[in-house]
């Protein structure tokens, strides 16, 4: 499937823990992206995709660490299950049924994050991650290729280097004898460093070819003062909203909260920077992923799947909460129904899998007729 | 016309503004969850709903400025460029030992090239080789999360600050002695912990909850405080002093001819295009001066 599809999926799964503490769309996402970390696995290839902690095994985890923090340290609650003798610093109190199912909640919100994350990773391929990252950050995504390529070869570098160590005669017997392997590792990186740097000078890396050459050196640094100068204002926006929201009283000014568009001020400029900076880099894509309708499809369900979830709660509704006194969380049809759109993805991989099969050539398959659609 | 001197003091001027400005806000973010619940108590709840949401943005928008400010050496210069990339696989393929063989408790070995190279090619390069190795690290061993931009951020830090140990080793006269390694040492110990506070306050806001203490009157900064400390000494203290050690142990054994070897290289990395003239090729540009 397109990359995109899955950014917006995470996007979609990960706001569920972010935004809401329902135990019940808590599960219903934290099984979703479980379900999906198992269809990814199941696909061909999916062997070389990095090794995970089981998500199950993590929740389990979380939770029971999550559960037992909170109760032993938070003595709030009416169901009192237990009493630790006073003396005992900060655990000594009651214990409480609220304050167990509260940190609970916790290990939950943790577990959904991470399975959600286990999906993307194992979604993505690297190649991928890099070259969807905004444009402005061009020179990041530059090192960050160069270094995932050269890591592969330093492993196996690394390897080399153990063998012929072993051959003299080399003995791991403390942390003094990782020396002997760190020095010649690092001695050949930097060599081969070198060799890079030489080679892409001599292919006219960063020598100013293509448009910015067309503009003069002194109106580039006009335009990149600007945007440094955009880029301080910003961040003293969202400097003074985040003080500001965390002034007990509020920040009112003759009656006015003022820390939310300070903060809005703030985005809109360091966003305005991104875009800017990202403007002025020209790039082509080899290989572009492909659009199908099943991917748009995608898309758009993950989207109506979380949006009843955030309507509801920018609205202010209420949250479950097991203070003042344990009550059972009402189920929400409403709320919890949509979110099974997150599952979309599920047969997407399938669409995908049978077209593969079908089709000789996955990579080319509708490549022209959806290119308008990409930028 | 603009006096040369004149434009070069102030963009630097801007660019510590930036600085400063981006760690301010990254110094908000890990505060934030101090002031939860005197906010949650003082009736302003309706931050509850919000706040980890509104604590990844506080994070992201220090992570974008610093990045945004401190790629512009790495986008003009090929070798800088090709260094950076090198270091960041190297330092990437280490901490990717430390997943594959775990060490004892947090000891990480990434931390060592990320301060010993803040300290040998400046701020800047340090601060993207930190941030950029936990990029990688992750995309490789699957640690997407979001915590990365946290993890960036602090580590991006790590890296920054050990230049500034360069004009104390000068004001000690201990440049280029073995005394150097010891503010070096003692710069990764102290972070060794710091990393591992500031990575629980970033969890900080899901294990406390505003919530827990509204129906507890008078709650305040300090017992905030005192909960976060037994958080802290329960889950990870252990965990951080091995890290610390660990980092203050490679920076003593190894540091030196680490430290050796990379002057070297900063030295040969030095090198200066000579193009021919430039009416004669006119798709060339004008030589350069290198400068590492």
């Amino acid at each position: 499937m397109h990359p995109v599809v899955w950014f917006v999926w995470i996007g979609a799964a990960a706001l569920v823990p972010l935004v809401t503490r329902d135990p019940f769309s808590l599960v219903i996402d934290f099984a979703i992206t479980c379900v999906v970390v198992d269809a990814i696995r199941a696909r061909p290839f999916a062997d070389i995709a990095p090794a995970f902690a089981s998500p199950l095994r993590f929740a389990l985890f979380a939770v029971l660490v999550g559960a037992l923090f909170n109760g032993l340290t938070s003595h709030v609650g009416e169901t009192i299950l237990l009493r630790l003798p006073d003396a005992i610093p900060l655990i000594g109190g009651p214990l409480t049924g609220e304050s167990l199912i509260y940190g609970a909640i916790n290990g939950l919100i943790l577990a959904t994050l991470f399975s959600a994350f286990a999906a993307l990773t194992l979604a993505v391929p690297v190649r991928d991650l890099i070259a969807y990252l905004p444009r402005a950050f061009y020179p990041i995504a530059v090192v960050s290729a160069i270094a995932a390529t050269f890591v592969p070869s330093s492993v196996r570098q690394f390897q080399q280097v153990r063998e012929a160590q072993a051959i003299r005669g080399h003995r791991m017997r403390g942390l003094r004898d990782w020396l002997p392997l760190f020095m010649p590792v690092l001695i050949g990186g930097l060599e081969r460093a070198l060799q890079l740097a030489e080679a892409m000078t001599a292919r006219g890396f960063a020598a100013g070819g293509g448009e910015p050459q067309s503009r003069s050196a002194e109106a580039r640094r006009g335009s990149s003062t600007l945007s440094q100068v955009v880029l301080a204002v910003g961040l003293g926006a969202v400097l003074a909203g985040g003080v500001l929201r965390l002034l007990p009283g509020g920040a009112k000014w003759r009656g006015l909260d003022l820390s939310l568009p300070l903060l809005i001020l703030g985005a809109t400029a360091t966003v305005w920077v991104v875009w800017r900076a990202g403007s002025q880099v020209h790039h082509t894509r080899y290989r572009r992923s492909t659009w199908t309708g099943v991917d748009v499809v995608c898309i758009l369900s993950a989207v109506v799947a979380v949006l009843p979830l955030m309507i509801f709660t920018f609205r202010g509704g209420p949250g479950y909460s097991p203070y003042p006194r344990l009550a059972l969380p009402t189920f929400d049809l409403r709320l919890g129904l949509p979110l099974l759109g997150l599952l979309a993805p599920i047969w997407g991989l399938q669409a995908r899998q049978a077209t593969t099969q079908r089709v000789e050539k996955p990579d080319r398959t509708g490549f022209t007729a959806e290119e308008g659609r990409k930028s | 016309m603009v006096d040369p001197a004149q434009s070069l003091r102030r963009a630097r001027l801007l660019r510590w503004a930036i600085y400063g400005l981006t760690s301010l806000v990254g110094i908000v973010a890990f505060a934030y969850p101090f002031f939860l619940p005197a906010l949650a108590s003082s009736g302003g709840s309706a931050h509850a709903v919000d706040s980890p949401l509104f604590l990844g943005l506080l994070g992201g928008f220090s992570l974008i400025g610093l990045l945004l400010e401190a790629q512009g050496d790495a986008a003009s210069d090929a070798k800088q460029t090709a260094l950076l990339g090198v270091l960041v696989g190297l330092n990437a393929v280490l901490g990717f030992l430390e997943t594959a063989i775990p060490g004892p408790g947090g000891f990480s070995p990434i931390f060592f090239l990320i301060i010993v190279g803040g300290y040998i090619f400046g701020g800047r390069f340090g601060f993207l080789l930190g941030s950029l190795t936990l990029f990688v690290s992750a995309l490789i061993t699957g640690g997407l999360g979001p915590w990365l931009p946290y993890r960036m951020l602090v580590s991006g830090w790590i890296g920054m600050g050990a230049a500034l140990i360069v004009p104390l080793n000068r004001a000690l006269r201990v440049q280029g002695t073995k005394w150097e390694l010891v503010p070096l040492a003692l710069y990764g110990g102290l972070w060794g912990l710091l990393f591992g506070a500031l990575m629980d306050l970033w969890f900080w806001p899901f294990a406390i909850g505003p919530e827990t203490q509204h129906w507890q009157a008078g709650v305040g900064l300090g017992d905030t405080l005192k909960r976060f400390l037994a958080f802290y000494i329960a889950t990870s203290m252990v965990w951080d002093l091995v890290r610390a050690v660990g980092t203050i142990a490679m920076l003593l054994l190894f540091g030196a001819p680490t430290l050796r070897t990379l002057r070297r290289f900063a030295r040969r990395f030095v090198f200066t295009v000579v193009a021919p003239a430039p009416e004669a090729r006119p798709g060339i540009p004008e030589a350069r001066e290198g400068n590492a």
